[in-house]
């Protein structure tokens, strides 16, 4: 997919600009967290007033790109209108973020605690038929 | 939060589970019904006031219940909804209603009708104002993952936690209630298709219809009413999950371990005088992780527990005598009262062909509420029934 299509697919049905940016000069994309400057705490996604002090004014903080598999599942009865199977889990970030996704592979392919990368695809079709663009995690180097 | 003065049960009520076409209301009407008359109760006056507990049929479902057996009017009737934890919640606020001295008699109801209104062939998942449900996540799933975690950590097969369903139909037997019931193998629960890896469909709870009801009362209208054997309301508590985007230990639940803490500190009754439970075994997963969670055994010990046979007949605790949601199925409205209502038999020794004996004089109820982004579970009510 050529730049140019998928800056007009993100347009149309792109969940969700304050969670993942994929930068204009072609650099990788990454996760936004939110860095309170109140009280310091990151959070994602972001929360607006942090739930710890109700601080109204957030530093961005690009995420790693890279975290542990916590646990997997290939989902074979899913939710009304989405194909299956698919998989998603919990990748947790070294910021102490944990981030639920779904995992970019074939089913029966991933193992707790292996490291995955962050990638960007489609999560579902929306109710217009339009496909959703957000953040999905993949096997390094896959 | 202790109850104030203490509380009982005077009689209890459900419809079988299952498939039904029947209405969530009609339903919830026959066990309330069932509930009031094995409660003395003859006509609609005597209720002081009605909590109705169903997660997905609508607006006004309470009213809607019971309407026609002429409640309306009087009184008032409070709809509950807290996904899952919704009957178990409507108790909790008769409960409460009773012990703060507001009613002398009032009424909880479940009631739910999934087949009537959902796809067959889809799962339930939280509202899509959620993050991980944009994502595609279905509870199946969320359990999935707490399985997969649980197996990689502590070395548990799929053939294990298969054991929970083969126990609880086999509890199910002769329940005239239970939906699924009687013999089935380990291989047949493993060899059932794939619903959310590693979790087969029978390792799942049906979705399923029916309803619950309990009677609330004052020790003094237990009097009045002449209950032979009321059940006291040791203790209820209700709790919202913990929430936190951050790594954190899923083969426990936080809510669970919480609640039935203070379930024990309010009641004064320890995991080890517990005789029957009736947990939120929705998927098999779940009801291993909360032997641990309740304290029946220890931590990492939870299979060691089923193994030995300490969750069944003959053991330390009888874990879902009922059968549990693996046998009757899961209206998410109407699983935590119908939980009391077949504690209530049991501590009655009403429940011929699945009877635990000795007669159980402790019972502890569960139900988790709601897949919610950052917390295990969004709501999680207990029960502590005493038989005096």
């Amino acid at each position: 997919m050529g730049d140019n299509s998928m800056q007009k697919q993100l347009q149309n049905t792109f969940f969700h600009p304050d969670l993942l940016e994929i930068p204009a000069d072609g650099s990788p994309a990454y996760l936004k967290g939110y860095r309170c400057r109140a009280c310091g705490q990151l959070d994602f996604p972001k929360l607006n007033p942090c739930p710890r002090c109700w601080g109204e004014e957030f530093e961005v903080v690009p995420l790693s790109r890279r975290g542990k598999l916590y646990s997997a599942t290939d989902i074979f009865v899913g939710q009304a209108g989405m194909k299956t199977p698919y998989t998603f889990g919990y990748v947790d970030l070294p910021e102490d973020l944990r981030i639920f996704c779904q995992l970019d592979g074939p089913t029966g392919s991933f193992r707790c605690d292996e490291e995955v990368e962050l990638t960007v695809g489609t999560i579902r079709i929306d109710s217009d038929g339009a496909l959703v663009t957000s953040y999905k995690f993949k096997k390094i180097g896959s | 939060m202790k109850l104030q003065r203490d509380v009982y049960i005077a009689g209890v009520g459900e419809t079988k589970f299952g498939r039904h076409q029947l209405e969530f209301d009609a339903l919830g009407r026959i066990a309330a019904l069932e509930a009031l008359k094995s409660s003395n109760i003859n006509r609609p006056d005597m209720i002081q006031s009605a909590y109705v507990g169903n997660g997905t049929n609508g607006l006004v479902t309470g009213q809607t219940a019971l309407k026609d057996l002429g409640m309306c009017g009087h009184m008032p009737i409070i709809n509950v909804e807290s996904a899952c934890s919704a009957g178990g919640m409507a108790v909790h606020l008769a409960a409460r209603d009773v012990a703060s001295g507001f009613s002398e008699v009032s009424l909880a109801v479940g009631c739910e009708n999934h087949t009537l209104h959902m796809k067959t062939g889809t799962a339930l998942s939280p509202a899509m104002t959620d993050i991980e449900t944009v994502h595609g996540a279905v509870m199946t799933g969320k359990y999935a993952l707490r399985a997969q975690r649980y197996m990689y950590e502590t070395g548990a097969t799929i053939e294990d936690l298969a054991l929970i369903t083969v126990k609880n139909r086999r509890h199910a037997t002769n329940n005239p209630y239970a939906w699924f019931k009687g013999e089935i193998s380990v291989e047949e629960v493993v060899k059932s298709r794939v619903v959310a890896s590693p979790l087969t469909l029978q390792q799942c709870c049906g979705i399923a219809d029916g309803a619950g009801a309990v009677v609330v009362c004052s020790e003094d209208m237990i009097r009045k009413l002449g209950i032979e054997k009321p059940i006291k309301i040791a203790g209820t508590v209700v709790r919202s999950g913990p929430y936190h985007n951050r790594p954190r230990d899923i083969t426990g639940d936080d809510i669970t371990e919480a609640c039935s803490r203070q379930l024990y500190e309010e009641t004064g009754i320890g995991p080890d005088d517990v005789d029957i439970v009736e947990l939120h075994d929705a998927f098999t997963i779940a009801e291993l992780l909360y032997y641990e969670c309740f304290g029946l055994c220890g931590k990492g010990e939870g299979l060691k527990f089923l193994r030995d046979g300490n969750a069944t007949h003959g053991g330390k605790c009888v874990v879902s005598p009922r059968g549990g949601m693996l046998s009757y199925g899961h209206p998410m409205g109407a699983s935590g009262a119908a939980q009391i209502a077949a504690c209530v038999k049991q501590m009655r020794n009403q429940c011929t062909g699945y009877q635990v004996d000795p007669v159980p004089r402790v019972a502890v109820t569960h139900v988790t509420g709601g897949g919610l982004s950052g917390t295990e579970h969004a709501a999680c009510t207990m029960h502590m029934l005493v038989r005096p």
